[in-house]
Formats: structure tokens, sequence, C-alpha cells
């Protein structure tokens, strides 16, 4: 006969506010198999704990169920509880008469009868418990980052110097992400590629790194510490051992006239390029869409003066597997089109840009040499107007989010600008100046007294070309919104930072969540802001929200630690809730007919095919066989077999069926 | 008919199968199943209109099977029926080979490519009835068609012929059958013979090939297959598949393609 406990938590008021704890408890005493029942304030306290463990001693308590809080809050703590006290962790169950009952009924008889069905359910469920031991898996000591922008980069050093090996996996033919194509950066004004390129350096050389530029998950299996990733590794159509990067090949390539990427459009490269002259690697990409010979059978330039005869037209991609135990997730930003601007010319103003143009326009290896050229017709803009917020706390613009670098960068640009053009003047339209951070008001204040910024405090209506130039038309809300009209020679917009468009996309492929805005969702906003709700997949960066380089680099290495730590681990503890294929003596082996229905419906492949043979090797039967490393307890299976062939540990049809039946 | 018998005689004889399923006569003008071991007996096949049993239910028989390779009589349901314990992985292309009986014609179905180009060609053969019937209940009003079915299914006596007839009811442990825990109750009343027919429905939805056997099977003519037939009409309706279209089948039930309709996620 079975020995059960009932523990009724009153958790604080939470509990006791709605339900009738002590009738509770007193109910349950008359349940079947209960020898015991008490009601506790909390039981997760240490005296709660001390309770539990006592009775479980005293009255021999084959059976626990604690009446309280959600059981992914607080099973755990039980479960230890009830081991220490010596009994097997799963002869503990919680009945979840917090979420699942006082915090959405209103306080009366019917919700405390409801809290009794609950611990009745779990009453009977825990009778059929059969103690569990925790599964051991081993881990693939191997992190897969993906994302080369400073995020990446940062993760991946960081990661391999703890001494694990890392596959950076970049989409783009080159690392360094956004931080790349910027001039100098706040609030230090130091050179950005300076302090960036020996990074990127570094993840070269590293022995434990492995760097896959120009290349792209596919797909991705498995698990927390076995995960299998499927990587597309797009042909460069070059043989990068032979390459060694002369660039004679960009010279003599006829084609000349594409948009630079990297420059943001402000300057033209060959088919087959380079992005930039610090690309890591530094091994040129043929661009297939704009090559003369994909594109008409003829040309072959780029081959035919190649010194080292790495030019490879025939190449292919090639998909690879591999194993790893952990992801980090670093896909970075994009930032809103110009086109999107109705109100400031749709795009089609030549002179109205945005901040990455702005950023290459500074920047000592732009295409100006980091002097200040409109890129109308080359001339040096006398005054510039900044518009803070192109696109940000703008509802209808789909961003009601801050895009939080801008109010920053803005400054910088302002500054960098007064900088270079000494006469000129520098006006910003801002909402408000949001500089919270580590000497970034004081960088604020600095380019507004110091380097004669002007600060206008309203929006931008409108911005239009009239003989040449632009006028600005705002409002300056600071003197009760007087109109404001200013003839500028350049606009500079710093348009909202958003998620990549492909973001969505690529969460569905790791199984991570993602908020409104499509950024990727951290497990929990405070306590676990580098983790996702994917076991063993973390991130870091502007993939989870809009933020600078100081924070990106932070949440990069927070991201390895955890990466670290899960490796230094010699195996993972898994919860043996898996699910279990029959079998039974010859000659039946299995009530499995082997149909093989219930392996398409097993999101995580964990059914394979076990081949029953007789000792002259005749296929007797062929039936499922769950790998317990593979399986996560879902249940689906379950629900597929037509034959109840499977059945869930510590979910059995058997407790299922009473739990239906006792109410 | 008589092609038919020649087919099976020269088979047998050649040793290409050991025995050939197919009909022979019954009781009046009724059809049985014949299973013919011999060359010379090939001569008692029959073929006509009257033949309708979906013969691929013996397929998957030990007792059957132990005989060695399988000729089938197979009318289109029964193709489809092959094709479909292909894709459960019940049966292997050596061990069945197929007497198609189309439009009067025999054709000799050797691999399931054959089978599968030779179902793709054969239109929906819901019998006008059934249609009919098919066509009534989803007229009703769910408290309508409710009470007709309780009508039909509290006369369900649990003799289980439905589902001994039908080819994809090939567990060796059914539903019915687990008693820890007793899902279906064992008794036929009301409740308990609406879970055993509902319960088959799921199982077939996706999977029955509407050949209509269960229904005929059916000593106190109970109707079932039109339960089977509606879930696999809604799979098709819903998924876009049909069961024993290919060997090659997934389970439209445990498979998700992101053009999926899902019309009743509301
Ligand atoms: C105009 C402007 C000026 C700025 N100035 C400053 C400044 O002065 N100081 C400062 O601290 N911050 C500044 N920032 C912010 C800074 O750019 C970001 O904080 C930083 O770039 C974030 O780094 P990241 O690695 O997270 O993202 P990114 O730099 O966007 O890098 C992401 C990388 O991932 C790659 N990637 C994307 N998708 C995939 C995929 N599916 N698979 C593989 N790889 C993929 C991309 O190609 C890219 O290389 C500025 C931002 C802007 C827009
Ligand atoms: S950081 Fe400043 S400019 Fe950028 S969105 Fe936020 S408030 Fe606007
Ligand atoms: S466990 Fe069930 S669903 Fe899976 S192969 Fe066996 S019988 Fe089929
Ligand atoms: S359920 Fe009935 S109609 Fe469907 S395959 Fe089985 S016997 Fe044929
Ligand atoms: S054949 Fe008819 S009576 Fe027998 S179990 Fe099926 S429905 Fe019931």
């Amino acid at each position: 006969m079975a020995r059960v406990g009932v523990f009724v938590c009153h958790c604080g008021e939470n509990i006791a506010g709605t339900v009738d704890v002590a009738a509770v408890a007193k109910a349950a005493l008359d349940m079947p198999g209960v020898v015991h029942a008490v009601d506790y304030k909390y039981m997760c306290s240490d005296p709660g704990q001390t309770l539990l463990k006592d009775a479980i001693k005293e009255k021999k308590l084959d059976g626990v169920v604690v009446a309280a809080c959600s059981p992914r809050m607080h099973e755990p703590t039980f479960r230890r509880a009830a081991e220490e006290a010596g009994i097997n962790p799963f002869l503990c169950e919680m009945a979840n008469l917090r979420e699942h009952c006082s915090w959405v009924h209103d306080k009366g008889a019917a919700t405390t009868e409801k809290a009794i069905d609950l611990v009745r359910l779990q009453v009977e469920k825990v009778k059929r418990d059969r103690p569990l031991q925790p599964i051991r898996v081993p881990i693939t000591k191997k992190a897969l980052v993906l994302g080369g922008g400073i995020a990446g980069i940062q993760a991946a050093l960081d990661i391999a110097n703890s001494g694990n090996p890392v596959l950076l996996v970049e989409k783009s033919p080159s690392i360094g992400g956004h931080m790349s194509q910027l001039s100098e950066t706040f609030p230090t004004l130091d050179c950005s590629q300076c302090i960036l390129t020996p990074r990127m350096v570094e993840v070269a050389r590293h022995p434990l790194i492995t760097l896959y530029t120009y290349s792209e998950l596919e797909k991705l299996d498995g698990f927390i510490g076995n995960f299998k990733a499927t990587i597309r590794r797009k042909a460069r159509k070059i043989d990068e051992k032979l390459c060694n990067g002369c660039g004679v090949c960009q010279q003599k390539c006829p084609v000349k006239k594409i948009p630079d990427e990297f420059n943001e459009g402000l300057s033209f490269r060959p088919a087959i390029y380079v992005p930039f002259p610090q690309a890591v690697p530094n091994k040129p990409v043929i661009d297939v869409k704009n090559c003369t010979y994909y594109k008409t059978g003829k040309c072959k330039a780029c081959e035919k003066l190649c010194p080292t005869k790495a030019i490879r037209f025939d190449q292919e991609d090639i998909v690879e597997v591999h194993d790893v135990g952990a992801v980090v997730l670093a896909t970075g930003f994009k930032t809103m089109p110009v086109g999107n601007f109705s109100e400031y010319g749709y795009g089609k103003l030549k002179d109205v840009i945005d901040g990455m143009k702005f950023e290459r326009l500074a920047s000592a290896s732009g295409p100006t040499g980091g002097a200040i050229r409109r890129p109308s017709d080359g001339k040096e803009p006398q005054h510039v107007v900044f518009i803070a917020c192109a696109g940000s706390r703008d509802r209808l613009k789909g961003v009601p989010y801050c895009s939080k670098v801008c109010c920053m960068y803005t400054a910088k640009h302002a500054m960098l600008y007064r900088h270079k053009v000494h006469g000129g003047q520098a006006t910003v339209f801002y909402m408000d100046i949001r500089s919270a951070g580590k000497n970034y008001d004081e960088f604020v204040r600095r380019a507004i007294e110091e380097d004669g910024v002007k600060y206008v405090r309203g929006r931008v209506s409108r911005v239009y070309e009239e003989d040449g130039q632009l006028v600005v038309k705002g409002a300056d809300t600071l003197l009760g919104a007087e109109p404001v009209e200013i003839r500028a020679d350049m606009v500079v917009l710093a348009t909202a930072v958003q998620a990549q468009n492909d973001a969505e996309e690529l969460a569905q492929k790791l199984h991570v969540s993602y908020d409104p805005y499509k950024f990727f969702a951290e497990a929990h906003p405070k306590l676990r802001p580098v983790e996702t709700n994917t076991a063993g997949v973390f991130l870091a960066g502007a993939c989870q929200a809009p933020r600078d380089i100081p924070e990106t680099v932070a949440q990069a290495s927070g991201a390895a630690v955890k990466v670290a730590g899960l490796f230094s681990q010699p195996t993972l503890t898994r919860e043996p809730i898996i699910a279990v294929v029959d079998r039974q003596p010859p000659p039946v082996f299995s009530s499995c007919v082997g149909c093989f229905l219930c392996k398409s419906a097993c999101p995580y492949q964990a059914i394979e095919e076990e081949v029953i043979k007789n000792r002259n090797g005749d296929v007797l039967k062929v039936v499922a066989k769950v790998n317990p490393g593979l399986c996560q307890g879902c249940g689906t299976c379950v629900s597929t077999c037509r034959t109840k062939a499977i059945d869930l540990e510590g979910f059995s049809n058997e407790q299922v069926f009473a739990e239906l039946m006792c109410i | 008919m008589e092609a038919l018998q020649t087919k099976a005689k020269e088979l047998l004889a050649a040793g290409t199968v050991q025995v050939a399923i197919g009909y022979g006569k019954g009781t009046g003008n009724a059809r049985r199943p014949l299973f013919v071991t011999k060359p010379e007996r090939a001569a008692d096949l029959i073929v006509d209109a009257a033949c309708t049993q979906n013969l691929a239910t013996y397929l998957t028989k030990h007792e059957v099977r132990v005989m060695g390779r399988m000729a089938v009589v197979a009318v289109p349901s029964t193709l489809r029926s092959i094709l479909q314990l292909a894709a459960e992985k019940q049966i292997r292309e050596e061990q069945v080979l197929a007497l198609a009986v189309i439009d009067g014609q025999v054709r000799e179905l050797a691999t399931f490519e054959a089978i599968e180009e030779a179902v793709a060609t054969i239109p929906d053969a819901m019998s006008e009835a059934d249609r009919n019937m098919i066509d009534k209940l989803s007229a009703m009003s769910v408290p309508e068609r409710r009470a007709f079915w309780a009508d039909e299914l509290v006369r369900c006596v649990k003799c289980y012929a439905c589902r001994a007839s039908c080819p994809m009811c090939y567990c060796e442990r059914c539903t019915t059958d687990v008693n820890r825990p007793q899902w279906i109750p064992v008794a036929s009343h009301a409740v308990g013979n609406l879970e055993y027919h509902v319960m088959r429905a799921m199982h077939l939805a996706g999977r029955c090939v509407e050949c209509g056997t269960c229904g005929k099977a059916c000593p106190v003519g109970i109707p079932v297959h039109l339960l089977t037939i509606y879930a696999e009409d809604s799979v098709r309706r819903q998924f876009g598949q049909r069961g024993g279209a290919s060997a090659k089948l997934d389970y439209a039930m445990s498979t998700f393609k992101p053009d999926d309709k899902e019309e009743f996620i509301r």
C-alpha cells in the first residue's frame, strides 16, 4: 500500500489568499494512499523543505505531492529535498495550485474544490511513479558561432581561449561586421579598424578557431551538448589555398561598376573582389550574379592572369555537417533603408544619406579618404543636418523602440564633421538625447560645448530639394514649436536599427524565440540575458536588441563564459523523462509492428530502427527504439503509436489514465 | 477471367509465386477469398462484379506469408493498400506481385513503381451510394450527425469483423486489446462503441484506402467505412495527399509541410 505525503503551500498570500489551504490538506488525508498531509506558509523555504524531509523519514513516505507553484519553478527544489531524505527524486510530484488555480480564479468554494482535484490527480500519479535514474549524455566540446561581427569575433576568441574549439561561420566574404565599416567610435573616438583588425587577425590565426566565411547554417538538429549543424560553404570560385591575395584579378576584371557594399554604394567594385583591404580572409570571391563569364559564357580574364592559377569557375558549394555542443548567435542587425522615408525623399535625394554612409565618408579607408564630400557632386558640404530617431520610436514606421546607438553616433558624426570641415555648420534634430553610459553624456556635451554642434529639439517634417540645396523643414519644440527651415548641403538620417531580414527564418531553424521586431529573445530579461529558451543556444550582440560595441563585447564574453561553463562539465545530466518502446520475451519481442509512423512524428529524430535477429542472423522483426540521448520526452510518438507500444517514463499511459479517471 | 487463370497458373508453375490470393466461389452468388498454391487449381479463380473484398488484408498475415511470394488479385483499392503497406514498412517488393484487374483487363504489376503508375491513372472509385451518404452526413448539423451515429453504433456487438477485414488494421495488438490501462472499454455499450469507432477512424485518417471492406464485413450492417472514408477525405482536403498514393508516402498526421492548409486551427 502506498504511503503518500501531501504538502500544501500557502505561497504567502499567493495561494492561501484564494484557496482554503487547510481544507485542501484535510481533504487530501481522505484520498486513498495518503498517510500524511499538512499545509505550510512557504514550502520552498528552508523550514518548509525540512518539513518535507522529516515527514519522509518519520512517516516512511514512498511518494510526495507538493501542492504549490509551477513545477518549472520549484520541481528541482523539492525533488532534491526528497532525494536528500532518501527517496528517489522522481517519486516527488507537484500540483500547481498557484498558476493553475489561485491566480486564475476568484476566492470561493469552487476554487478550493479545484485545488483538491489538482492534488487528487497528483496523488494518483505519484502512486504509479517508478524510481528513475538520471541520464548522462556526452558533450561535444566544440562551439558554433554564427556571425563574424565584433560579437561573434569576441565570443569565438573567448571560447577558444578557454581551450575549446570553435567553428565561426560568417555569411559574407569577410568577418568584421558593421564595426569594420565604422570610422571612429564613440565615446573615445578611436579608429574602429585599428581596434578591430588585430582581433580579426587573431581569429584567423587562432589554432582552435576554424573560420568559415561566405558560409551559412542550413539546419540545426539535436540538442544541448549534441547538436548537428549543417553548414553550406558557398563557392568562392577560388582555391583559397593557392590564392596569395595579390589582387591582380580585381584589377583585370572588366566589370567595374558594381556598387560596393562595404562602402555603402559610395564607390564601385569589380565582379571578383575582396570586400575591403583589411578583410579576413584576404581572398577574393566571384560575384556570380555580375560576372561576365557566368552571364555570357565568355571572359575568364581573371583566370588567365592569376599568377597562382587559383580561379575555379567550376567550384560548387560544399555542404558539411559538424557536431557541436553549443551555439552562439551573433548575427547582428541592419538599418532601416532610407527608401522607407517618404518625408525625406524616399532615398531619391542623393545627399540625404544614412549613418552608415556617413561612417564611410568619414573613414580614412573610405572612398573619399576621410574627407566629407557629398555624394551628388563631391563638394564639401557647408551645412549638414543630422536627424536622429529616423524611424526609431515611431509606431507608424513599425519601430516603437529606441535604437539606442543613434544619439551617440549622431553626436560623433556631428563632431567628426566639425573636426574635418572647420567652417562648416552642424545641426542635429533630436527628440531626446539618450546618452546614459560611461563617459557618454560627457561626449555629447563636448559635441555641443566644444565643437559647436547646434542641437534643435524637434522633428523634421520634410526634406526636399530646391535650387540644388536641401530644404529641411522642422519645428523647434523648445521654442514653442516654432517652425524652423534650414538650407543644408547634406542630411544624415540616424536610421533605426532593425533585426536582420533572415532573423525569423534563422530563429526557426534554431528553435529560439524572437520578439515582435524579430530580435532574438533572451530566456529571462534580467537574470538570463545571454541564454535563449533553447538550451545550449546563446546570444551575443545586436541580434538580440540594438546595442553599441562595449555592450556587445560584454555580452559576447558573457555568452562565451556560459559556453565554457557548459563545456567544463564531463557529461550532461538529463531528466529521465523519455519515451520507451515496449519489449517482450520472444516470439513477440515487442508489441511494436515496425510501421515507423512514429519516426516522422518525432521532432528530435530520436526514433531508430532495431533489427531483431535470431542466432543464424535471420531477421525476425524490425522494431522501433528510442535513443535516450536524443529523446526530449515530448510524448508525440506516444500519441502517434496506434498499438500503444511506446510509453513515456514519468508520464505513463497508466498514470495519465488514472489521473483522468479520478475526477 | 480466363486471362487471370492463365496468368496465375503460369506464375505458380514457374515458381514466381508460391500462392495466388484471389476470389473463389462462395455460398450462392457470394465470393470468398481463395488461396491457390497449385497451378492446376488456378481454374477455380473467379473475377466478376461480385468480387469486391480487399484481399490486401491477407498480405500481412503470418500464415499466408510463410508460403512464400504472394500474387494477389487486386481491385484498385488493393493496389493502394499494397503501396500504403509498403510505406509503413509492412511489405517488401520481393514479397508481393499484383494481378490487377482494371476495366476487365488483367495486368501483372511486379514492382511498387508499376503499381504507383497504375494507381495514378485510376480515377476515384468511391461508390455512388457512399458518396451520397457522405454528402448527406456532411450536410447534417453536428447534433444530427451525432444522433445518426449514436443510432448506428449502438448496434455494434464488438465482433471486430471491421478491424479484421481492413488491410490497414494489421497491428498485432490493437488499442482495444490494451488493458493497462483499458483505454477502450471491452463491453459493447453506447459510449464504449463510440470510443472504439472514433479511435479507429483516427487511426485510419491518412492511411485508409477507401475500399469499404470494413463496412461490408459488418454483420449488423453499420456503415463504419463512412467514418474512415470521411476522415481520409478530410486529410486529403487539408494536406493534399491520400493514403496509398505511393510506397514512399509520409504519414500525413505526423509530418508538417509549410504549405499545409491548417484550416482546422482557428
Ligand atoms: C551608423 C552606426 C554607427 C555606429 N557607431 C558606433 C560607435 O561609434 N561606437 C559603438 O560602440 N557602436 C557603434 N555602432 C553600433 C555597432 O555597429 C554595433 O554595436 C556592432 O556592430 C554590433 O556588432 P554585432 O557583431 O552584434 O553585429 P554586426 O556588426 O551586424 O555583425 C553581424 C555579423 O553577422 C553576419 N551575419 C548575419 N547574418 C548571418 C547569418 N545568418 N549567418 C552567418 N553570419 C551572419 C553579418 O554578415 C555580420 O558580419 C554604430 C552603429 C551604426 C549603425
Ligand atoms: S538612441 Fe537616441 S536617436 Fe537613437 S532611437 Fe534612441 S532616442 Fe532616438
Ligand atoms: S512504436 Fe508504434 S508507431 Fe512506432 S513503429 Fe512501432 S508500432 Fe509503429
Ligand atoms: S478502414 Fe475500411 S475502407 Fe478504410 S482501408 Fe480499412 S477496410 Fe478499407
Ligand atoms: S463489424 Fe460491425 S459489429 Fe463488428 S465491431 Fe465492427 S462495427 Fe461493430
